[in-house]
């Protein structure tokens, strides 16, 4: 039933797999905000080959990108319609009744699409290049100057390492809860709205039990090895900042200062 | 931060994806009825959940949501707006119920930082987006108050961060 992948990472030796976690996560990072520049042909066509190129080296099968996009291509549809229809600006291209297309409203329709497009294929293309764990392992040294300000950087990061090693726990045992509550003559999927929500409690109530029982163990077990938080810890495995890494900046970089001189 | 704040946090981040995966077709549209919302409600009964509430929705939306730029600055900053405020106004408001009913009029006010999301994402009219979005969170959170207050009392939240 919950057949899934966390963060449906795609194993792969590529370029873009190799990088740094850091850095991917600058490049994206700095990407969806700059892609907010290009307001043109030209821009819009830059950011397009920039991602384009990050596809094609990483090597991931196209489908998986699709897999990424296809629960918004409807949303992006219905956004296109909606601002065609209700932007009102350049040449009147077709009118029919109260029917009405300009210009203006297809391109920025062409326009708003594109940029949707453009950055959710480049964060999908760092969930699918990058485990859940090196994205928490760069996004704790990313964001460790932040403990200067008393911010629980190393803490906020292993919440997150045991969140992801146990949502696949919790998702079997929801789907047992589930099921026993079915075969006990639970409906979670018809009925009036009280009653789906009368089906919530029993299934809520075991999930938070079995969950709390396995953080007071976890605790146990972590304090009887003696972990004492941040201080003096040692890592297993090391990030290593290499060549690419700043090539990568460099080039994001380069597309930045692009964006600005380019933009109309 | 105690070892037992800092895993039962992280569990509840885990609990948070979970739950959101089974009900994951109602999630992420328009109107949305995300059930796991209701989480929100933990903080009342011991603000240190805010921890495992925000770094639910972040992985949530980091590793499951399309939208994924968006959310994690949108929907992670009006959860933690929304959870400051309340633990701020808790202060002040006596009883369950009633801080209950303040976390869940919050969190449908700031869905306004949502609209503004929507607006920038699929220029949706501002007004439009704020009205969808904050019906779909109050009507949930509402839900969650009796469903939070009657499990609460099976397994009482406070002991466990």
């Amino acid at each position: 039933m919950f057949n899934i992948i966390i963060g449906q990472y795609v194993p792969g030796q590529s370029v873009i797999h190799r990088l740094d976690p850091r850095a991917k996560l600058l490049a994206v990072f700095l990407f969806v905000i700059i892609i907010f520049l290009a307001n043109n042909w030209v821009t819009y066509a830059l950011a397009i080959i920039f991602t384009l190129l990050g596809v094609f080296l990483s090597k991931v099968p196209v489908r998986f990108i699709y897999r990424g996009l296809k629960p918004i291509i409807i949303i992006i549809i219905f956004t296109f319609i909606l601002n065609v229809l209700f932007t009102k600006e350049g040449e009147l291209l077709v009118s029919y009744g109260w029917f009405h297309i300009y210009e203006g409203g297809l391109i920025q329709a062409v326009f708003i699409s594109m940029r949707l497009l453009v950055i959710i294929v480049a964060t999908t293309l760092l969930t699918l290049t990058t485990s859940p764990i090196d994205i928490t392992d760069g996004l704790e040294i990313l964001l460790g100057p932040l403990k200067k300000i008393k911010l629980p950087v190393h803490e906020f990061a292993l919440m997150m390492s045991i969140a992801l090693r146990f949502i696949p726990t919790l998702l079997e045992e929801t789907e047992k809860v589930m099921k026993a509550q079915s075969a006990r003559g639970s409906d979670f999927t018809s009925g009036s709205l009280k009653s789906r929500v009368k089906a919530i409690i029993p299934l809520l109530v075991p999930l938070f039990v079995g969950a709390f029982k396995r953080a007071e163990e976890l605790a146990m077990a972590m304090e009887a090895r003696g972990y004492r938080g941040d201080v003096g810890r040692t890592r297993l495995r090391q990030l290593i900042w290499s060549l690419s890494d700043t090539f990568l900046m460099l080039v994001t970089l380069f597309l930045t200062a692009a964006l600005f001189i380019l933009r109309g | 931060m105690k070892v037992k704040t800092l895993v039962g946090n992280g569990i509840v981040a885990a609990l948070y994806i979970a739950v959101s995966f089974v009900i994951q077709p109602i999630a992420y549209i328009n109107i949305q009825f995300r059930i796991p919302e209701m989480f929100n409600h933990l903080v009342i009964f011991n603000k240190k959940y805010i921890f495992g509430i925000v770094i639910g929705v972040f992985l949530a939306n980091l590793f499951f949501s399309p939208m994924a730029a968006y959310d994690l600055v949108f929907g992670v900053g009006q959860s933690i707006i929304s959870l400051l405020i309340t633990i701020a106004t808790g202060k002040f408001i006596k009883g369950l119920w009633a801080r209950m009913a303040v976390n869940t009029v919050v969190f449908s006010f700031t869905m306004f930082l949502i609209a503004i999301e929507l607006h920038l994402a699929f220029n949706l009219p501002f007004l439009l987006g704020w009205l969808t979005t904050a019906i779909g969170e109050f009507v949930v959170m509402a839900i969650g108050m009796p469903v939070m207050y009657v499990i609460n009392k099976r397994v009482d939240f406070k002991r466990f961060v």
